[in-house]
């Protein structure tokens, strides 16, 4: 009995024995599934070699991690690394620029002025409007001032922040000369009476 | 040997066929609508049910399982029928397969327009549909198996083994991604919390395009492409090395999806290691497909079913390699949350996916109404234009991704952030969203001529019910394997044990990844600052996930300089553990929201700019993108839904005192109470019942809990 079946799927092998004329490459025996043949192709090297190649570069990502502990795969090392380097880069590009803010011929009031636009478009217009007529923010183109209008007093509210009513500290997202441009830019727009104006907040404070 | 006499039934396979064509429109143009409204703020008519938070699952939803889906089934009721000479095993279970699937993607469509969600993306149905979904997946399989088992051909054919690894695997990723706690007809929580729900639904989410996307695609192709073009498979043995090899390796892969996320480094290892090794593999189906085409090139260059499955191939081809790349680490550092990730999946989806289904529809449809097509010119146009429209969607997506990458990581020479405001980067992106759209909209129109040509043919032809056909019976061989027959010869003709070895293949990678999350403490360090969300923060969670926030706004903050910079102190593993669902997102069309609630922080915002911005975004920035939500002020949150949210909670485990649900309607009253005293003392005036308020407290308490550090007033 197993031997008649085993002629059998032999005979049907040899029946099928029958080569692509296209391809000159042999049919798979008694593969034939609603017309569709096989051919007996093996491989493509190129395809298993780089399946090798894959493999090899898996375990040894795997090893680098799992027994080496690799800074550049673990991932609080790596934000060390990062942390570490940025640091020493930014403490000698601070003294740089210091020495070169020293040197360098001061900027003139326009200069300034323009500087100071630039940040308050990126990061005052968000909460005090576009013109600086407040928003969520307090206006800064009326006399009043909640925290003081002098220079002095802009700078403490810039560096510290006034948490609870949402303006945070920008001390780690702008420079000392940053600082300045903008807050000379604030006080430049005393008065200039932009649309949609936020009522006056605070006291009310008349230059000199 | 004596012939049997039988016929193959058409009317599924059409069926199902036409299913894809209006599910398709559907699909392509929920894909155009939210291409537009990503970069046009007010395209959703001023209507909470089309933002683009509800209509991008709409989206991927009706594209992977309406179009997609049905294209799967229409290639199955074809080929399966054929292959083994057979004829589908119930007409009774085909119709309740086809109607069942086609209710669960209509009950889809309404519930997520209408903000009901998991928040887990492309699983986002909720219970009862999940459940249909599971049991019209068994009526499936039932009448596959069915069918399998009453064939007249000895063995079954490579296609048939990509449709049986296709079936197991949805099935066990739906119903595991998928267990929840109901709170009510429409609402569950997730079983699984933060870093474990994220690895499970991305388990999932890979596996989707794996078992969704490619396999059941892998099937269709080394059907229809030999059928098509008349030459034989290129390789047999190839055949049986990439399909085991991928189907084994695909199922470790999803943790690419959470590099540099608060997923241990190990799982995140051998999300980028399985990635790699599936190059080879996945290019296996590529290079079987195409070569299979050896000696027909003459007739690909004149027939455009055979032009859009070589450049489907094609495109398989590139994506398959493009997924390792991104899934190392230093690429994914700047692909990952850009739209770099969109550009990729749709050369899958556009090119693999959408070519190989237009080239089924366009050789089938003739077929089945027994005509000609009825313009082999306009399919020739069709092939041109979604060629085009792949390009123009494509590259768009990369200049962008890669160019918003570079921005968010550019330093200046003393150390501060280039673009601070996260706004900055994205107005760079407004007209590669433009070109994106036009793209977009080409591949629309090219799917328009193709439903004009399908109309054209059917009314031309008369629809054959019934194909007949003739077969011997199946011989009988023996039970065990024969001495000249290679061990897989002989699974190949025992279609219940390569079922089976098939489900351990696929089990493994799984299994080794999810369950050590649990067993393994160390996996997910617990921090005990860590509390569960009040009831008011709560309610204001789940509105954030109905609102679908997570389509734009992630919560995860990678260990980067230039995030931590950005956004605060990196994503512990430990702060999430009573997220259910997580909310890590994948896209950052919006910032990160990670540490929204840290008033020492860099994002921090007063409940009133908050407020404000819900409102009307573009009056606190009118460069926003990012669309006004009005009736979060005027409707009110479902307070009586408190306490079995609780109840539900502590279920899964969230520590809630005893007894809490009683006090928690108190609690979120008196929470919200003093939220809207707050927005008062800033001009605000606001009933303490909104929704509004809920989602306030949840941005205000997001990324705290670790963050504590006494406030001075």
């Amino acid at each position: 009995m197993h031997t008649n079946d085993e002629d059998q799927l032999n005979k049907q092998k040899e029946v099928h024995q029958e080569v692509d004329d296209a391809t000159q490459i042999k049919y798979f025996g008694g593969h034939e599934y609603d017309g569709i043949k096989e051919l007996d192709n093996p491989l493509p090297p190129w395809l298993k070699y780089l399946f090798y190649v894959t493999i090899v570069i898996s375990f040894s990502y795997l090893i680098l991690l799992f027994v080496f502990e690799d800074e550049d795969i673990v991932q609080k090392k790596e934000y060390r690394k990062e942390m570490m380097a940025a640091k020493a880069k930014t403490d000698v590009a601070v003294s740089e620029e210091a020495t070169k803010t020293a040197t360098a011929a001061p900027l003139t009031e326009e200069q300034i002025l323009a500087a100071g636009k630039v940040i308050f478009d990126k990061t005052c217009l968000v909460c005090h409007g576009k013109f600086g007529e407040g928003l969520v923010g307090p206006n800064f183109t009326d006399e009043y001032w909640i925290h003081g209008g002098k220079p002095e007093d802009l700078l403490k509210v810039i560096n510290e922040g006034v948490i609870e009513k949402g303006m945070i500290s920008y001390k780690s997202q702008l420079n000392k000369t940053q600082i300045n441009n903008v807050i000379a830019y604030i006080l430049s727009l005393q008065g200039t009476n932009p649309p949609n104006p936020k009522a006056p907040q605070g006291e009310k404070i008349v230059k000199n | 040997m004596e012939l049997q006499k039988f016929s193959y039934d058409n009317r599924m396979t059409r069926n199902f066929a036409i299913a894809t064509i209006v599910w398709g429109v559907v699909g392509l143009l929920a894909g155009l609508l939210i291409a537009l409204q990503i970069f046009i703020p007010w395209m959703n008519f001023g209507l909470e049910f089309t933002t683009f938070g509800r209509t991008r699952p709409v989206h991927t939803n009706a594209v992977i399982f309406a179009f997609v889906g049905n294209a799967i089934f229409t290639a199955v009721y074809y080929s399966l029928q054929r292959l083994l000479k057979t004829r589908m095993y119930s007409e009774l279970l085909g119709k309740i397969h086809f109607w069942g699937w086609q209710s669960i993607i209509v009950a889809a469509a309404i519930t997520l327009l209408a903000g009901f969600t998991t928040g887990k993306e492309y699983a986002e149905l909720e219970w009862p549909i999940d459940i249909a979904i599971t049991l019209v997946w068994v009526v499936f399989g039932w009448n596959m198996f069915g069918t399998i088992l009453q064939r007249r051909t000895s063995h079954i054919y490579v296609s048939i083994w990509f449709y049986i690894a296709t079936w197991v695997t949805v099935a066990v990723l739906h119903i595991f991604n998928s267990l929840a706690v109901p709170v009510s007809f429409l609402k569950s929580y997730t079983l699984y919390a933060g870093v474990q729900d994220a690895l499970v639904q991305w388990w999932y989410g890979h596996n989707a395009v794996a078992f969704f996307l490619t396999t059941p695609f892998l099937g269709m192709m080394y059907y229809f492409v030999p059928k098509v073009s008349g030459r034989p498979v290129y390789s047999y043995k190839l055949s049986i090395v990439h399909f085991w090899s991928l189907i084994f390796l695909y199922i470790w892969a999803g943790p690419h999806h959470l590099l540099y996320s608060s997923l241990p480094d190990w799982l995140q290892a051998l999300g980028t290691t399985f990635s790699v090794m599936l190059l080879a593999p996945s290019w296996g189906g590529m290079i079987n497909g195409l070569l299979t085409l050896r000696g027909a090139w003459d007739k690909v260059r004149r027939d455009p079913v055979l032009k859009m499955f070589v450049v489907g191939i094609t495109a398989y081809g590139m994506s398959t390699f493009e997924g390792p790349l991104l899934s190392f680490k230093t690429v994914n550092a700047i692909s990952h949350f850009t739209d770099w990730t969109i550009g990729h999946v749709h050369i899958g989806a556009l090119g693999w996916n959408g070519l190989l289904t237009f080239g089924m529809i366009y050789w089938l449809i003739p077929r089945l109404y027994n005509t000609k097509l009825y313009s082999t010119k306009l399919a020739n146009v069709h092939f041109w234009i979604a060629t085009l429209a792949i390009v123009f969607y494509a590259v768009p997506l990369y200049i962008g991704g890669i160019t918003q990458a570079l921005m968010w990581k550019q330093f200046t020479p003393d150390g501060f952030l280039m673009y601070p405001n996260f706004l900055e980067t994205v107005a760079q992106l407004i007209p590669m969203y433009t070109i994106r759209a036009f793209g977009g909209f080409l591949y629309v129109a090219g799917f328009l001529i193709l439903v004009f040509n399908v109309v054209k043919t059917i009314q031309a032809g008369s629809f054959v019910y019934e194909e007949e056909a003739q077969a011997p019976a199946l011989e009988v061989l023996p039970d065990g394997k024969t001495s000249s027959e290679s061990g897989h010869r002989f699974l190949e003709r025992k279609p219940i044990r390569f079922l089976i070895v098939a489900t351990i293949v696929i089990l493994v990678g799984g299994i080794v990844e999810v369950i050590p999350t649990y067993l393994i403490k160390s996996n997910i360090p617990t921090i005990t600052s860590v509390k569960p969300y009040t009831p008011l923060e709560l309610q204001g969670r789940d509105i954030y996930v109905k609102e679908g926030c997570y389509n734009c706004h992630s919560q995860m903050i990678r260990p980067f300089r230039s995030e931590t910079e950005r956004y605060g102190e990196y994503s512990k593993a430990g702060e999430s553990v009573y997220d259910h669902p997580f909310q890590f997102g994948s896209k950052r069309t919006g910032p990160d929201l990670a540490r929204e609630g840290v008033k020492t922080g860099k994002n921090y915002k007063p409940n009133s700019w908050h407020y404000n911005h819900f409102i009307d975004p573009q009056k606190m920035n009118e460069a926003s993108i990012m669309p006004a939500y009005p009736w979060l002020a005027k409707k009110e949150i479902d307070i009586q839904s408190t306490p079995g949210k609780i109840r539900a909670m502590k279920l899964l485990g969230v520590p809630y005192p005893d007894n809490y649900e009683r006090q928690a309607i108190a609690d979120l009253k008196a929470q919200a109470d003093s939220i809207a005293k707050d927005l008062a003392t800033a001009g605000i005036q606001t009933d303490s019942n909104r929704e509004i308020i809920a989602l306030i407290a949840y941005m205000q308490r997001l990324g705290i809990d670790i963050m504590n550090k006494p406030v001075k007033k």
